[in-house]
């Protein structure tokens, strides 16, 4: 996320028109969780509620986007480190507020961001279940315990936006197929506590 | 005909005429036949290797191939039917005796039907139908260490590839799970371990 410029500061002054600072706080809020995309149709929303014409609505929404992503991006955590991102000019108590709202929100933010990161599809859930089979058509008496795993599997998030698609995928394992994979699943963990206790 | 252990269908005429010709191989030839087709039970994908086999038997023997081959099939009849039934090695004499092979015919294959069947019914089990059978699973860790919305992350990711057989393709299933995530799977993965060996 690239630093701000200085036309986008002169734009984030329109918040001065603001009913309230909660009215700040929501739209600091908005604009960080929209994408690019959805800048356009928030900034629409926001014209009543902020006295503005619609190209300052989209130039302030705009500037509170990258703002705040900036923020975020930087993982800045100081009240100083943040200050010291605006200009000499900008109106102090607005700066104050700003940074007040934007430290308040910093962790969240940070979680949503790591959230909808790039990734491959998620696990979001895991059931399983043992059958014993009893008889099949190759053989008619037999008790063959067997494990019957479904795995609720949530597809990219950036690709889904807000109705994420999730997809389960029921596996079967044979005692032999799940005593192999644990095999490898133990191997995971051993280098996982080798890599923490360096 | 009494009633058969090996199946409830009638057995096809040609049946008893082949194991009248069986019964006239030597002790040593029967033997050997038997060996041809229990090689052939434990890996039923070897056909070309058994036909070879069969057709070697029948040129050492002096016996044409054409019946020879008859035989096989009827005899085959009688373990595949015991296969299905679990058939106790006793049956299976009884059965060969039932169709005209003589006693001591009946139980030298009785006799290497229990010595094969363990693996035999390992081999059946092998066959039953599984859904979405899970054949390899392939996996990487590591750290994520930036993104173009955070610069310094630092957290570890687990990515699973699963692949599974779909009827007769396979596919690959590709998952993300997260630290906590990990442990849990293999806690349940555990569970089911002690659950399935408990059963064995």
């Amino acid at each position: 996320m690239a630093a701000m410029r200085d036309g986008e500061f002169a734009a984030l002054q329109s918040l001065l028109k603001a009913p309230s600072r909660d009215a700040v706080r929501q739209l600091c809020q908005e604009c960080f969780s929209s994408p690019p995309t959805g800048l356009g149709p928030l900034a629409r929303r926001a014209c009543p509620g902020l006295a503005l014409g619609a190209d300052e609505a989209e130039q302030l929404v705009s500037a509170l986007h990258n703002l705040t992503r900036h923020v975020v991006y930087r993982g800045l955590t100081r009240a100083e480190d943040i200050l010291s991102l605006f200009p000499e000019s900008f109106h102090q108590n607005l700066k104050n507020l700003l940074t007040k709202i934007m430290l308040e929100n910093i962790s969240a933010w940070r979680n949503e961001a790591q959230a909808n990161q790039v990734s491959l599809p998620r696990l979001v859930d895991m059931d399983w279940r043992v059958d014993i089979k009893t008889s099949s058509d190759s053989i008619s008496r037999m008790a063959v315990p067997t494990c019957l795993l479904q795995l609720k599997i949530q597809e990219d998030v950036a690709l889904c936006g807000d109705s994420p698609v999730v997809s389960a995928l029921t596996v079967e394992l044979s005692k032999e197929t799940l005593d192999t994979m644990l095999e490898g699943l133990g191997r995971i963990r051993d280098q996982l506590s080798a890599v923490a206790n360096k | 005909m009494g009633l058969l252990n090996f199946t409830r269908e009638p057995v096809p005429e040609a049946v008893s005429g082949d194991m009248h010709n069986l019964s006239q191989l030597s002790t040593q030839q029967f033997s050997e036949l038997t060996e041809v087709l229990f090689r052939f039970l434990m890996e039923p994908k070897e056909v070309e290797r058994f036909l070879t086999q069969l057709s070697d038997f029948a040129t050492m023997n002096k016996i044409s191939l054409g019946p020879l081959k008859n035989i096989v099939k009827s005899i085959l009849l009688v373990p595949n039917g015991a296969l299905k039934r679990n058939l106790s090695s006793e049956q299976v004499r009884a059965d060969f005796i039932a169709l005209g092979l003589s006693e001591e015919k009946a139980s030298y294959f009785a006799e290497q039907w229990k010595v094969n069947s363990p693996t035999l019914t390992r081999l059946a089990v092998g066959q039953t139908l599984m859904i979405n059978q899970l054949i390899d699973m392939e996996w990487k860790f590591g750290v994520t260490a930036g993104s173009s919305e955070l610069e310094k992350v630092g957290s570890i990711f687990l990515q699973l590839k699963l692949v599974v057989k779909k009827g007769s393709q396979t596919e690959n299933v590709y998952i993300e799970l997260t630290l906590p995530q990990f442990y849990s799977f293999l806690h349940e993965m555990e569970r089911v371990k002690a659950i399935l060996e408990s059963f064995s």
